[in-house]
């Protein structure tokens, strides 16, 4: 792979002349100022990490590179020639390339053509109208076999594989691309040490080889020793720009959530909360040895009326799986689910409702909100004979019903017939929560349920959830930050590759005892855990 | 954007304000320009032939808002027509004569409905199937040719009595449309309707059965289909192979014109009827003023693009003006990506 | 390694041939020819063949553009309107006394231009496929019917066009369509499986969004598709009208139906990213062969219809159980593969982990 590329370097190679220079970016979407006069500058050889909370602005700075989205306001200079990049090809004619977060191969594609689908020119003689397959099979084998793709499964189609096989996939199509800038956005999600490990260590080599690498990511621990440059965002805005040599976690933290935010991430009322364990009594929820093949292991557990039972475990361990199944969103081949004693079969989530459970699903945008519905009809949806007189539904119920849950949950909205859709993200989060109290739940399932929510209403969701179990409220808890799952639960069961492998009662005076990282290593070491 | 624009916008944006203005502005201008369009008997008979067409856009719309579509609805209404009045001409009495007809509309949603949710297959081809099984069906029924006629007079008499000076045919198709309308706003069948169309995935999460409710819009929309069968027999006293073929046609266009979103979730039965009689306001107006009836089909058409097309940006409209209370990011819908039917 | 890599191809092309539902329709269809030849003394008569051959070749154009649409993830419910039209125009044209070249590149013309429009309404205002052309469908047909006011065209045929509609056989029992078929169904073959651009009309299909991060542009690939369908329904048109020797009004009427079900039975699939060139042509002979079984058996011709309706059914039924099958088979595999490695190697966690993405299947209604 020595072809050196187009002539747009302009001698500058070993100056400290900026490669990429974007100035004064500014976006909106439908009244949302996502990027407000927005500057990155990026040097060749540079791994420049961006950083920032969610809704930060990152991925739409990055999309505007990639570009996906056209910015209002604002101008690129590559090398200091001024570009417009109206479409993902112009990028890649510059040789701009991304490792998107979320998984972008096309599946019934195989992975070869995966591969050279983003990278025709890199691959085959440009403008060359026929595909020699073989022939790039054999150019691109020895980057693959890297990563852990055999030769024959670069034959296969994408869809056969796994999310983390089409991870590797995605970085072996970007590194065969031969880029100059090369944008990662979260790449390491998933994958395991080693892997992590060989990715760093490309990204070193092209780094040597003068590539510019701009880097997403959110493990801010992985950053010092790799990357040179950080800059912040938050809110849309450029915050800082310095050498990461003059930075530590802390300042970062500090930087991405402003001061104030920094104290809403330590952990929420974790000193507060009664040590002692909940009163044991009946358990609410038993579930036994429930199996789905290929997902579910031989699950079983206890869930005691006013406990927070968390569900840890890493990505694809099953967790989300698990609740889906005990709310009948999925199909269990076997096991049994008692609730306050009686056996329920729950085939559809009509009956886990009937059964008394309830569930905040993840991904709100997706499984959550029905956008057309008014904030006043998605309270009532779950329940709609809370709402009716004589069979009819009525208006005036409705709304009254609405007003309550607006109140005491303080959802935050122009009046109860507010298109949900219209809401800012804590405050949908808000009105599904108060959609599942109004069927008068005794187990309350949250999955994720501040992905994606800014910090202010992710305190008030916590608040929520130990009021809920104040109340007498059995709560299910799937979280994938540690440090969430660790303070808000009572109890802790950990997944692995669909099974459950252990069990960390009594958390908090664990935490009192050994301090929160040990509690932490302590799961993760049960959650990723080979054997068993 | 200035205060003026936004307002027109506003009001544009409240339900069923683009529809009656349309229909008010064509009615007008019909009125002004061609004498003959308000002479009383003219409007009757006009009316009077687009009865089964109001009809079946009522249970179409109610298909398209739980998230469905049913391209079978013409042919099926056809069909209907044929076995009503074969069974009136082989003498049974007037309540089954109708039953059978509403029952070969029932028993294609049934089955549309059936097929499309038990084994998950996609509503455009499975409904262009039964359209197809239906025409063909009444084909074998009518051997070729046209059949005529029953002299049962009650069973002419349902789309043909006279209820002040407008048809019972008429009447029972507003019934129908009011009906219905009521049903999708105050029951939870209706409810849950629209959530189904809304997203299959978080209705079910909120623990709607989408799929049974989708499952019995299609058993609705097939016995309207049916019952408009029976009143196209009952008028006609005749019928002939191919007969309401298109009609799926004319009433995707009312249902499009009047606002009910393709994509589910959102629109009015009212305002599908009203889309009905802007379409056959149309027509009588182009008959009249001695517009070739064979464009009607090119006009169907192009008033179905027009209608998805106003119904798209008069939404983005409403969606960009939002409220107060929008601050939540929304990702950019990607602009090279194709529509979003599949 | 080229041995392992051309041991790969050959594996990849095994699963691919036999992996395939087109080569079992194939297969039964041979049976069905063998069963009716031996009960049915015309059914293997030279006339019977080129009567089956030349119904099937309308089909064939108009399934082959089909099949290109539905890969590219689309649909085309104009594809008879514009075949009805687009003879149409070349009759038309012929009867203004046109030389037959200009009428033909006419035909073409009105043909690639509805599929270009088609794709325009789609990508550019983003009306959803269904509706773009469905509303086609009616404008197109339209269209013919004011043109003609409904009278048939007749008087166009010239000797010359005998030859075109397959009438007159060109040697032996070969017809120009017959050579026409071939000749476009191995162009389109090679034009999606062995350049760019094939790879591009898949991966449009299978996944718009991973297309276009790839730097695909998606739209006009699209367009594209639409564009190819239209051609090939002109193509039909320009075969139809010399085949039938008259053009009424409504001859395209329902032929989209069949060059679905022609392009579904071929294994393409409505979800988009699937479908071969080989699949249209057996599913054009699977519907052609049904109907001519129904004519010879004496069923009564006007079951036809409710048959085609039926097979549309049966096939995108039979499609879809093929694929949760085939994924679920995959699965399988899947864990067998890693199950067998997890023994070997010391390092396996991440395929252990891998192997829960395709074999999540999830509650029948949420998958939309």
């Amino acid at each position: 792979m020595e072809t050196t590329s187009a002539p747009l370097s302009v001698g500058t190679i070993a100056g400290p002349a900026p490669l990429l220079e974007m100035t004064d970016i500014s976006k909106r979407y439908l009244g949302v100022q996502a990027l407000d006069h927005v500057d990155l500058v990026v040097r060749q050889g540079e791994i420049h990490a961006l950083l920032g909370g969610n809704g930060a602005g990152k991925s739409t700075l990055l999309n505007v590179l990639a570009g996906l989205v056209r910015p209002d306001a604002g101008s690129i200079t590559l090398s200091g020639e001024p570009v417009s990049i109206d479409h993902p090809r112009e990028a890649q004619k510059l040789g701009i390339v991304t490792i998107h977060q979320e998984l972008s191969t096309v599946p019934d594609l195989t992975v070869l053509e995966n591969i050279l689908l983003g990278n025709e020119t890199a691959l085959t003689a440009q403008g060359a109208l026929f595909l020699h397959r073989r022939q790039m099979a054999r150019r691109v084998q020895p980057l693959a076999a890297e990563f852990g793709i055999t030769a024959a499964e670069l034959w296969r189609p994408v869809a056969e594989f796994g999310a983390l096989k089409r991870r590797a996939i995605e970085i072996v199509k970007a590194l065969a691309a031969e880029p100059k800038i090369l944008i990662l956005d979260e790449p390491t999600s998933g994958l395991e040490d080693h892997e992590k490990s060989l990715l760093f260590e490309h990204m070193r080599g092209l780094q040597r080889r003068g590539v510019a690498l701009i880097w997403v990511t959110h493990h801010l621990d992985e950053l010092f020793g790799l990357a040179d440059v950080a800059t912040v965002m938050r809110d849309g805005r450029t915050v800082t720009t310095a050498a990461i040599a003059t930075l530590d976690q802390g300042r970062l933290v500090s930087h991405m959530f402003g001061g104030e935010a920094a104290e809403l991430l330590s952990i929420p009322g974790a000193a507060e909360r009664p040590a002692d364990d909940p009163v044991r009594g009946r358990p609410r929820l038993r579930v036994t040895n429930v199996s789905r093949p290929g997902i579910l292991r031989d699950i079983s557990f206890d869930l005691y009326p006013g406990e927070v039972l968390g569900i840890a475990g890493l990505a694809g361990a099953g967790r989300t799986e698990l609740v889906r199944a005990l709310m009948g969103l999925d199909k269990i081949s076997s096991g049994r689910i008692e609730v306050d004693g009686r056996v329920r079969r729950l085939s559809h989530p009509r009956r886990a409702y009937r059964a008394g459970l309830a569930m905040v699903p993840e991904d709100r945008k997706q499984m959550g909100i029905l956008p057309e519905f008014s904030v006043a009809e998605s309270i009532s949806i779950s329940r709609l004979g809370s709402v009716s007189v004589a069979g009819l539904l009525s208006g005036r119920k409705e709304r009254l019903l609405a007003d309550s849950y607006i109140s005491t949950l303080g959802i935050k909205t122009p009046s109860p017939r507010e298109k949900i859709r219209n809401l800012s993200g804590g405050n949908q989060q808000k009105a599904v929560i108060a959609r599942c109290l109004n069927t008068r739940p005794a187990i309350l399932i949250f999955d994720e349920p501040t992905q994606g929510i800014d910090v202010h209403a992710k305190a008030e969701v916590h608040r929520l959830i130990r009021e809920l179990v104040d109340g007498g409220t059995s709560v299910l808890l799937v979280a994938s930050e540690f440090s969430e799952l660790i303070s808000l639960s009572d109890r802790v069961i950990v997944m692995n590759r669909g099974s459950l492998v252990g069990e960390i009662p009594d958390i908090h005076r664990r935490v009192a005892d050994q301090g929160i990282d040990a509690v932490k290593h302590l799961i993760i070491d049960r959650a990723s855990r080979a054997e068993q | 954007m200035s205060t003026t624009r936004k307002t027109a916008a506003r009001v544009l944006g409240i339900d069923g304000v683009p529809i009656v203005t349309a229909l008010v502005i064509v009615t007008v201008y019909f009125s002004a320009t061609v004498p003959a369009f308000l002479d009383g008997e003219g409007l009757r008979y006009y009316l009077n032939e687009e009865v089964p067409i109001f009809i079946i856009t009522a249970g179409l719309a109610l298909v398209i808002i739980a998230g469905g579509i049913d391209l079978s609805i013409g042919a099926v209404l056809g069909l209907s027509a044929g076995t009503s009045l074969l069974a009136s001409m082989h003498g049974a009495p007037v309540i089954l004569a109708v039953l059978v007809g509403v029952g070969t509309g029932a028993a294609f949603g049934l089955l549309n409905g059936l097929v499309i949710v038990k084994l998950r297959l996609n509503d455009f081809i499975v409904t262009l199937g039964t359209l197809n099984i239906a025409a063909g069906l009444l084909v074998v029924l009518t051997d070729h040719v046209q059949i005529t006629g029953t002299d049962d007079a009650r069973y002419l008499a349902i789309a043909n009595h006279s209820v002040l000076s407008v048809s019972s045919a008429l009447v029972l198709a507003v019934l129908v449309v009011a009906v219905l309308q009521a049903v999708l706003v105050k029951s939870a069948f209706g409810r849950r309707v629209r959530a189904s169309g809304a997203g299959a995935s978080p209705a079910l999460v909120a623990g709607v059965d989408a799929g049974r409710t989708k499952l019995y819009a299609y058993v609705v929309s097939g016995s309207l289909a049916g019952f408009g069968g029976v009143l196209l027999a009952s008028r006609l006293n005749s019928v002939q192979p191919g007969m309401a073929g298109g009609y799926e046609l004319s009433a995707i266009a009312a249902a499009v014109l009047g606002g009910v979103s393709l994509a589910g979730g959102r629109g009015a039965i009212w305002q599908a009827a009203v889309g009905g009689l802007l379409l056959a306001t149309l027509k009588q107006g182009f008959r009249l003023t001695g517009v070739d009836p064979l464009v009607f089909s090119i006009i169907i058409g192009v008033c179905i693009l027009v209608g998805v097309i106003v119904d798209r940006s008069v939404y983005r409209l409403a969606l960009t003006l939002g409220s107060p209370a929008s601050v939540s990011p929304r990702p950019e819908p990607a602009r090279a990506s194709g529509g979003p039917g599949r | 390694m080229s041995a392992i890599t051309s041991r790969a191809l050959g594996e990849s092309l095994r699963t691919r041939f036999l992996g395939d539902p087109a080569v079992g329709i194939l297969s039964l269809l041979v049976v069905a020819a063998v069963v009716m030849s031996a009960y049915e003394p015309t059914f293997a008569t030279t006339g019977n063949v080129t009567n089956i051959v030349n119904a099937m070749v309308t089909v064939s154009f108009l399934s082959i553009g089909m099949t290109v649409v539905l890969i590219a993830g689309g649909l085309d419910l104009s594809v008879g309107s514009t075949m009805g039209l687009c003879a149409g125009v070349a009759a038309k044209l012929l009867t203004y006394g046109l030389p037959m070249p200009v009428a033909f590149l006419g035909a073409l013309a009105a043909g690639a231009g509805i599929g270009l429009l088609n794709g325009l309404l789609i990508t550019r205002l983003g009306i959803p496929d269904f509706i773009a052309t469905l509303a086609m469908l009616g404008i197109a047909g339209g269209v013919l019917l004011y043109w003609t006011t409904g009278v048939p065209i007749l008087g166009y045929m010239t000797p010359t066009y005998y030859y075109i509609g397959g009438l007159t056989r060109l040697i032996g029992p070969i017809t120009v369509p017959m050579i026409l078929v071939a000749v476009i169904a191995v162009g389109v073959s090679v034009l999606l499986r062995h350049t760019r651009f094939g790879v591009m009309f898949y991966a449009v299909g299978s996944s718009p969004t991973g297309a276009l991060h790839a730097g695909v542009r998606v739209a006009r690939v699209k367009t594209a598709a639409y564009v190819i369908s239209g051609l090939m329904a002109a193509v039909a048109g320009i075969h139809i009208a010399g085949r039938t020797t008259t053009v009424p009004p409504l001859i395209g009427n329902g032929y989209e139906i069949t060059a679905i079900a022609a392009a579904v039975i071929g294994g393409a699939s409505l979800a988009g990213g699937k479908g071969r060139v080989f699949g249209a042509l057996v599913g054009a002979l699977t519907l052609t062969l049904t109907r001519n079984i129904i004519n010879l058996t004496g069923v009564e011709s006007s079951w036809q219809a409710v048959v085609t309706g039926l097979v549309l059914i049966v096939a995108i039924t039979a499609n879809q159980t093929w694929s949760v099958l085939s994924a679920r088979s995959r699965a399988r595999a899947l864990t067998r593969t890693i199950s067998v490695s997890r023994a070997h190697a010391p390092s396996t966690r991440r395929e252990g982990m891998a192997s829960e993405a395709p074999a999540t299947q999830r509650h029948p209604e949420t998958t939309p």
